[in-house]
Parts: structure tokens; C-alpha cells; sequence
């Protein structure tokens, strides 16, 4: 078992080092009986979006498919991913 | 199915807790999430109490929720009637063992008089 | 009840709120030492207040949400956490303060003791929070408060020189003593913006069940309610003013406020005057202690209630139980309430970002507020209001340092 909390404020890196800036939320897809994760919120938008302030673009969201591993404090994903 | 897309920490994450009578039980203090990397990951349960949000904020929260009682509750996320500006439960919180600080103080309060108006 | 009735109870209760022990230190001594100079400055704060109560009254009218919980939401547990013990210092100290107030207002009533005075009043209000039930305190109180109009005939007995009271309303930076000026421009910013007062009012709004049909009520309730509180403000200065600056009096100890009541009116100007601040400062007493108690449950999403009974809120009486005899244990160690009130006032100014920022984030979030989303003209306020809140929240230490605490 995973926390939400334990995703918040960690640093997302792609597979060759490159930092995406920090994971701010999860995305996710509400339906009656169910909250399933689809992705992680990140980068500066993500935060202002968090403090209520929305941005001009819409803020970047790493699907949950591109997550290679999580190790530590650090979330690894595919070269691929969206950056912000 | 398709469903709702929200932020789950801005719209779910500490917002308040009510039980079926609309009693206040608690908030959300975490969440906890089932299934890694290539799964399908779904929100499980809701997580409250001190010994959740205690780790959340560092030495000076481990000590405050140490001395909360370290309590901690999970509520299975089926047990969610609806997610809005709270989040509704669709069983009572004794039930769930939420608001148990309210159900223990209630009888000392009910000794002193005028507590029932 | 009738809308009309709703809204008188609700203007008097916001006239005895507003004007609370910072109010009466802060507003006599600025007009003791600076005339009408300051008189500005309570506009300036007043609109302050008004902004910012309508923005929490809406957020808690549309979304439900009293202010303690948007904060959590909104910066984070971390931030919440910091954000809840500064809250519960300040405002520890604040109840402190009014209780002091209260006792010194009961001592000059009576003449007996003020130690005696203040175990009397703590009991007094805890018994009388415990069995009544709220609407009777905000009718007690609010009554009471309103002998505190005595301030206004006062200040209009005394004979002001009207030319220099309607020049104190036009901006300006004092010619001598500018560390002092801006000393007493915090405080009086401070005083009329405390945080308590937001806190107990939108946690109110959401007892009240406030929906988007009350909007127009809230609006009311904050302009006319601290308006009439701010007209007490002015009243206070101008008779500080009047009175002491020309002879040289500085007004330290809270009974020669009364004191200057007696001199235009007599013994029943006095005794007004007396009952008005003990009513208002009880007012201000029971406001601040419901508000430590709305932020501890709402920050841990326990029941509460104004309106709900011992039985039906147990942590949450149990928490004002607690703050009143912390408050108690204060006061017995034999601290000056007229000192303590300008800590809590320079204190409560250093924290006010915490409470005013997430307000102005809440009250502008579509997702919250849908179209009552803060139009052009409360943004404009609530940001130019930030920048002032954010300087005085800087300045208030090293001025409260640099002048001794409004010493010299």
C-alpha cells in the first residue's frame, strides 16, 4: 500500500536523468464506487493551480503508464512524458 | 466507464469527513492507494487520525499526533456516498470508528449539568 | 425569525465584536498622543475588515467552508499546522487581554479586588457559555455593548475642533515622532483587522446556513455591522483626542478611558461607559474563545457549533473550556491586560497573512465558488489589502522593539 501523501512533493526524473520539476497531485477519474489514479500532477503550474490561481496553459499531467519505478524520494519515469 | 477527472489532493485530501446523519467524524487525512507500477492504481481507503497526519508534518507532527493517541482509522473507500466540498460516508461514524474522541468525552460532559440544553 | 430582526441582531452583535480591548487601547491612546492625525487609519482598516468578512461569508455561504477548513485544504497540512499554533497563540493572548479588560470594567464597577475579579469572570463565562445558549449571549451582549454609544455623545459633548478632525481623515505622515505614527498605524490596523473576527464570522455563517439566497444579508451584515463599529473607533480617538491631549494626560490604565466619559456627562456617563465596555470587551471575550475553538475543530475535522450544546460538540467545549482557564492562568501571573493587549495586537498583525492569504485564494477559486468567484472590484481590495497587510506584518516587530512597546 502506497499513501497520497507519500507521492506529494517528491522529485519526478525521466529514465535518463532530466528532472520534470515535483509531483503537486495526483490525478485522478471519479466515478460512484470508485477513485482510480491516472496520473501526476507536476511542475510550478501544478502548485498555482493547487494555490487556486490557474495559469494560462493547463498544467502537465505525467500519466500513470509512463511511471518506470519509484525509488526513495524520487518518482522515475519513461524519456517520453510530458515536462512541463 | 467514465468518470469525474478531479485533482484528488486539492479536491479529496483533508477536507472533512461526515458521516450518513451529517455528523462531523474526522477529515481526510490521507488516502491510501493500491497498485503500482503497470497496474491500474485505485484510491482503497481513507486514512485518518493522528497517526496518519502526524508523519505528515514532520518531527514537530509525529510528536502532536504521538500525543493524539497515534490513532489510526482506515475506511474503506466503498463506504464514500459522495465526494463534494466534504466528503460523505454512507454509515455512521460510531460504526466506522470515527468521532471516537466525541463519543468518549459526551458521558463526563453529561455529569456536569446544563451540558444537555 | 424575520429577515429584518435577523439582520438588526446580526449589526448589533458586529458593533459589539468589532470593538474589542485593542480597539479601546489602541484608538485612545493614538488619539492621547497624535490628536485626530490617525483617524485614516481606522478607515483604512475598517474597509479591510469589511473586504475580507464578506469574501469569508461568501466562501462559507457557497462552498460551506469556514475559514480553517479552506486553509487546510489550501496550503497544505504543513502550512495548516503552522498556521493553527500561530492562530491559537495570538488568540490566547487576545482572551487573555479581554478578559483583563473585563475584570479591570468590573473592578471599577464594584471596587473589589481584580484578582478576585478575574477567577470571577472566567467563571462566570464559562458558566454562562455552558447552560445558555447562543442566541441569548449575542442579545445580552449586544445590548449591553450598545451603551458604548456614550463614546459617540462624549465625543461630540467634548467640542473637538471639527476643522483638525475631518483633516485626521485625509492620509498623511506626522511631522515629529514618525516611529511612534507608524507604531500606532500598525496597531490600529491590526485591532480593527484581527483575525478572530473573521474566524468567528464565517464559522457563524455556516451555522447559520448561509446560502447563496443570504448573500445580500452577508453583504449588510459586514458593511453596516463593523461600519457602526468603526464610527465607535472614530468616537474613542476623537475623545482621546479631545480630552487627553490637551491635558497632557496619557490614558494607561483602561478605567481613564471610562474616566473621560464622566467628564462631559456625569456619573451616568460613567457608569454607560462602564457597562458599555464590559459588555462589549465580554462580547469580544466569548467571540475570541468560540474562535480558538472553531480553528482546533475545524483543523481537526471535529463537531462544533456556537449553537450546539456541551453534549453535542464535546471536544469543541472542551477546548473553550480549556483556553478560558489557560487564559485564566495568564492573568493570574499579574501581566498587565493594557500591555498584553498590544502584543496581541502586534502579534495577531504578524500572523494575519496566514488568515488573510487563503481567504483571497478560496474566495477566487472557480472550483469552489462557481459565478460567485470574487469579481474585479473585491480583487482589487483583497490585493491591494494583501500588500498592506504583508508590510505591517513586517514592520509590526521592529517598531513594537524600536518604540518599547509605544513607550516613547
Amino acid at each position: 500500500m502506497r499513501t497520497l501523501s507519500s507521492f506529494l512533493h517528491r522529485e519526478v526524473v525521466t529514465e535518463s536523468g532530466r528532472s520534470l520539476g515535483r509531483c503537486y497531485d495526483l490525478r485522478g477519474e471519479l466515478t460512484a464506487t470508485t477513485l482510480r489514479v491516472t496520473g501526476l500532477c507536476i511542475g510550478r503550474r501544478a502548485l498555482l493551480e493547487h494555490f487556486g490561481i490557474r495559469a494560462q496553459k493547463p498544467q502537465t499531467i505525467v500519466p500513470w503508464e509512463a511511471i518506470v519505478r519509484i525509488e526513495g524520494k524520487r518518482i522515475i519515469v519513461h524519456d517520453d512524458a510530458p515536462a512541463p | 466507464m467514465s468518470g469525474k477527472e478531479i485533482d484528488i489532493g486539492l479536491h479529496v485530501l483533508d477536507h472533512q469527513l461526515l458521516d450518513k446523519d451529517g455528523r462531523r467524524c474526522g477529515n481526510v487525512d490521507d488516502l491510501a492507494i493500491e497498485g503500482g507500477v503497470g497496474e491500474v492504481p485505485e484510491v482503497v481507503a481513507i486514512l485518518c487520525g493522528p497517526g496518519y497526519w502526524g508523519p505528515r508534518a514532520g518531527l514537530v507532527g509525529r510528536l502532536a499526533g504521538w500525543i493524539g493517541g497515534g490513532r489510526k482509522v482506515r475506511v474503506p473507500w466503498i463506504e464514500v456516498r459522495k465526494v463534494d466540498s466534504a466528503v460523505e460516508l454512507k454509515r455512521g461514524a460510531t460504526e466506522l470508528g470515527l468521532g471516537r474522541g466525541d463519543d468518549r468525552l459526551r458521558p463526563y460532559m453529561d455529569k456536569i449539568p446544563g451540558a444537555r440544553r | 425569525m424575520s429577515k429584518a430582526l435577523g439582520l438588526g441582531l446580526g449589526i448589533i452583535a458586529a458593533i459589539g465584536g468589532f470593538v474589542d480591548i485593542g480597539d479601546l487601547v489602541f484608538n485612545v491612546a493614538a488619539g492621547a498622543t497624535f490628536g485626530y492625525q490617525l483617524l485614516w487609519v481606522i478607515v483604512i482598516g475598517l474597509i479591510g475588515i469589511i473586504v475580507y468578512s464578506e469574501m469569508c461569508g461568501r466562501v462559507a455561504a457557497v462552498s460551506g467552508r469556514a475559514v480553517f477548513d479552506a486553509i487546510r485544504e489550501r496550503v497544505g497540512f504543513k502550512g495548516a499546522v503552522v498556521a493553527l499554533v500561530s492562530s491559537e497563540v495570538v488568540n490566547l493572548m487576545t482572551l487573555a487581554a479581554e478578559l483583563g479588560g473585563v475584570a479591570i470594567a468590573l473592578q471599577l464597577l464594584s471596587g473589589l479586588p481584580y484578582r478576585w475579579l478575574i477567577a470571577f469572570a472566567v467563571l462566570a463565562f464559562a458558566v454562562v457559555i455552558w447552560v445558555t445558549t447562543f442566541e441569548w449571549i449575542e442579545r445580552i451582549f449586544g445590548f449591553g455593548g450598545l451603551c458604548m454609544l456614550v463614546f459617540a455623545v462624549v465625543a461630540v459633548k467634548l467640542g473637538p475642533d471639527w476643522g483638525s478632525v475631518g483633516a485626521g481623515f485625509v492620509p498623511h505622515i506626522a511631522h515629529t515622532n514618525r516611529v511612534l505614527y507608524a507604531y500606532f498605524v500598525v496597531g490600529i490596523l491590526g485591532t480593527a483587522m484581527t483575525p478572530y473576527e473573521v474566524y468567528f464570522y464565517s464559522s457563524g455563517g455556516i451555522e447559520d446556513q448561509w446560502s447563496p439566497k443570504d448573500l445580500g444579508l452577508n453583504r449588510a451584515n459586514a458593511i453596516l455591522g463593523y461600519g457602526l463599529g468603526g464610527t465607535l473607533s472614530f468616537a474613542l480617538m476623537i475623545t482621546g483626542g479631545a480630552l487627553f491631549l490637551t491635558h497632557g494626560i496619557a490614558p494607561e490604565h483602561l478605567g481613564t478611558v471610562a474616566l473621560a466619559a464622566e467628564q462631559p456627562l456625569g456619573r451616568l456617563g460613567l457608569l454607560l461607559a462602564l457597562v458599555g465596555i464590559l459588555f462589549a470587551v465580554g462580547a469580544a471575550s466569548i467571540d475570541t474563545v468560540f474562535a480558538g475553538a472553531y480553528n482546533l475543530a475545524q483543523f481537526c475535522g471535529w463537531e462544533w457549533g456556537r449553537y450546539r450544546d456541551p453534549r453535542g460538540a464535546p471536544r469543541f467545549a472542551l477546548t473553550w473550556l480549556v483556553l478560558l482557564l489557560l487564559a485564566l492562568g495568564i492573568l493570574m501571573t499579574g501581566v498587565d491586560p493594557v500591555l498584553l493587549t498590544e502584543y496581541a495586537v502586534l502579534f495577531s498583525v504578524v500572523a494575519l497573512p496566514l488568515t488573510y492569504v487563503p481567504i483571497l485564494l478560496v474566495a477566487n477559486d472557480k472550483a469552489y465558488m462557481g459565478r460567485y468567484v470574487n469579481g474585479r472590484f473585491a480583487n482589487v481590495l483583497g490585493l491591494i489589502y494583501l500588500v498592506v497587510i504583508m508590510i505591517v506584518a513586517l514592520a509590526a516587530i521592529p517598531l513594537m522593539i524600536w518604540t518599547n512597546v509605544g513607550q516613547n
